[in-house]
């Protein structure tokens, strides 16, 4: 019996084994996302302000995350922190077992940092673009800073930071794929470890390649949906009154 | 009655305003003129802390501050007592403008949204835009932007209104209705300082004209006393580049 040069049996029948794994790289993905977000937050915030020391921290690790590839990145964290707690146990003659750390810790840690380090300047970015006339109009009417803000300064912002934002959460949908090299099994590394063991690299290659743009597509879609809720059209309609700041609103009552 | 002693303030080594003190009885409208870089919009501006001076101290109704080491809540309160209507309007883009008149009234008056709703949409039929509560900023012209805007500062019930040159950004053809709501403001007895280029406009609606010029007050007086009858030939001479244009 001739081997198939190609068989796309096996490209179907892989997806479901690598869709196992799919909850993982989710895991990954939003948890880094969100953590990444609110660090990203942080340190924009602390460079807008020019917090001494502290922004130039900042600035020094940016660059850093910036200008190293992200596999060294996790290769420095899976190797560096078991040395850290090596060094903490001499020192302080504590006894912190490196077996009992999670590989996905090592992996969350490295993506949070990189996702902080890219989000946080689109975010200095969008925080800056937001017109200083609204900001103005805002405190004159005798908000305080926390609800310029709020109801000003983050709303302004979004519209501009969601499409750059969402080119990230792609992009660490992607990057999730490095995940094993710290020990961590996901999509990736279960294509790795069926095709290894049935020699059929191209079809469980081909199958993990259809689910990734899969995921991608949708979250475009998810992208646009978000943009055009969030973005005024250039003309008037009456359906879309409003729908903008409902969504800062929950105290809203009915409409007029 | 209030009033504003020895305010000033400077950019970098540049002294904009420079020792300014006036007082405005309740329903005064005063128009401040003068040249371009005079120093009347940062005077204004001033005057709620969007502009921190250096020196000065205001009165008002009682409530008194002093700008040098004016407090964060003494801000607010400032802010709260007075409102701004800008020359380049200022609304929230992202907001109708019914909501541009709702947010100070929610946000910082906590008035329920019916409440907020009800005052915004007697704001906006009184500067006639009943029929544009539901527009966008973008959708609307400038002169009905600038409207929302003088809206969104009265719905406020400020003890003092800042004008700041607010129809410098319109078309020609715009302008009328502004001014017209800006009358229709001072005839209900707002007390209001006006930074205006409307030189006829100012000879028309105010009640005391204030002539500055490098960051001090040159002149003041009845508009008659000023425009027809100046004492400081800066004066003169700055009225007749208006006449001559």
């Amino acid at each position: 019996m001739s081997v198939k040069l190609f068989d796309i049996d096996i490209v179907i029948s892989s997806i479901p084994k690598l869709l196992q794994y799919l909850p993982k790289s989710l895991y990954i993905t939003f948890v880094s996302m969100i953590a990444g977000l609110f660090l990203g937050l942080i340190f924009a915030i602390v460079r807008m302000k020019k917090i001494p020391v502290l922004s130039q921290i900042i600035a020094v690790a940016i660059s850093f995350i910036r200008g190293t590839p992200m596999i060294v990145q996790l290769y420095l964290t899976y190797n560096g922190i078991p040395l850290l707690l090596k060094y903490i146990n001499l020192q302080y003659g504590t006894e912190y077992n490196i077996n009992d750390v999670p590989a996905m810790l090592f992996v969350l840690i490295t993506f949070s940092f990189n996702e902080a380090a890219y989000n946080s300047e689109t975010i200095r970015a969008a925080l800056m673009s937001v017109n200083k006339g609204q900001i103005e109009a805002a405190e004159s009417l005798g908000m305080t800073y926390f609800q310029v803000l709020k109801r000003v300064i983050v709303p302004e912002a979004l519209v501009v930071a969601i499409p750059p934002l969402g080119n990230a959460l792609i992009s660490l949908l992607k990057g999730t794929s490095l995940a094993f090299v710290a020990g961590v099994i996901e999509m990736t590394a279960q294509g790795k470890i069926i095709s290894s063991s049935t020699f059929r690299f191209f079809e469980v290659y081909l199958a993990l390649a259809i689910i990734y743009w899969v995921l991608t597509i949708i979250i475009e879609q998810i992208l646009k949906l978000l943009e055009k809720k969030f973005s005024i059209s250039d003309v008037h309609t009456d359906v879309q009154k409003r729908k903008w700041t409902s969504l800062f609103n929950r105290d809203r009552e009915v409409d007029r | 009655m209030i009033k504003i002693s020895n305010l000033s303030k400077s950019f970098q080594k540049n002294l904009i305003v420079d020792d300014v003190s006036i007082q405005i009885e309740k329903g005064e409208v005063l128009a401040l003129i003068g040249s371009s870089g005079a120093g009347k919009s940062t005077f204004l501006r001033s005057i709620n802390c969007l502009e921190k001076a250096d020196c000065g101290q205001l009165d008002l109704d009682g409530f008194h501050v002093n700008f040098t080491n004016i407090t964060k809540s003494q801000k607010l309160e400032l802010r709260k007592q007075t409102a701004m209507v800008f020359q380049h309007f200022n609304l929230f883009q992202h907001r109708t403008a019914l909501d541009n008149v709702k947010e100070g009234l929610k946000i910082v008056k906590k008035m329920s949204d019916k409440t907020a709703t009800e005052i915004a949409l007697k704001h906006l039929e009184d500067v006639g835009l009943s029929d544009r509560v539901n527009y966008y900023p973008k959708h609307l012209s400038g002169g009905q932007q600038q409207r929302v805007g003088i809206a969104r500062a009265l719905a406020m019930e400020p003890k003092l209104l800042l004008v700041d040159e607010p129809t410098s950004a319109l078309d020609p053809e715009l302008v009328g209705g502004v001014l017209s709501t800006i009358k229709a403001t001072a005839a209900k007895g707002q007390t209001m300082i006006l930074v205006s280029h409307e030189m006829s406009f100012v000879y028309e609606v105010a009640d005391r004209v204030i002539f500055m010029d490098g960051g001090r007050i040159v002149e003041q007086g009845t508009p008659d006393e000023v425009f027809n009858n100046p004492k400081s030939p800066r004066t003169e001479q700055f009225l007749q580049s208006y006449k001559n244009r």
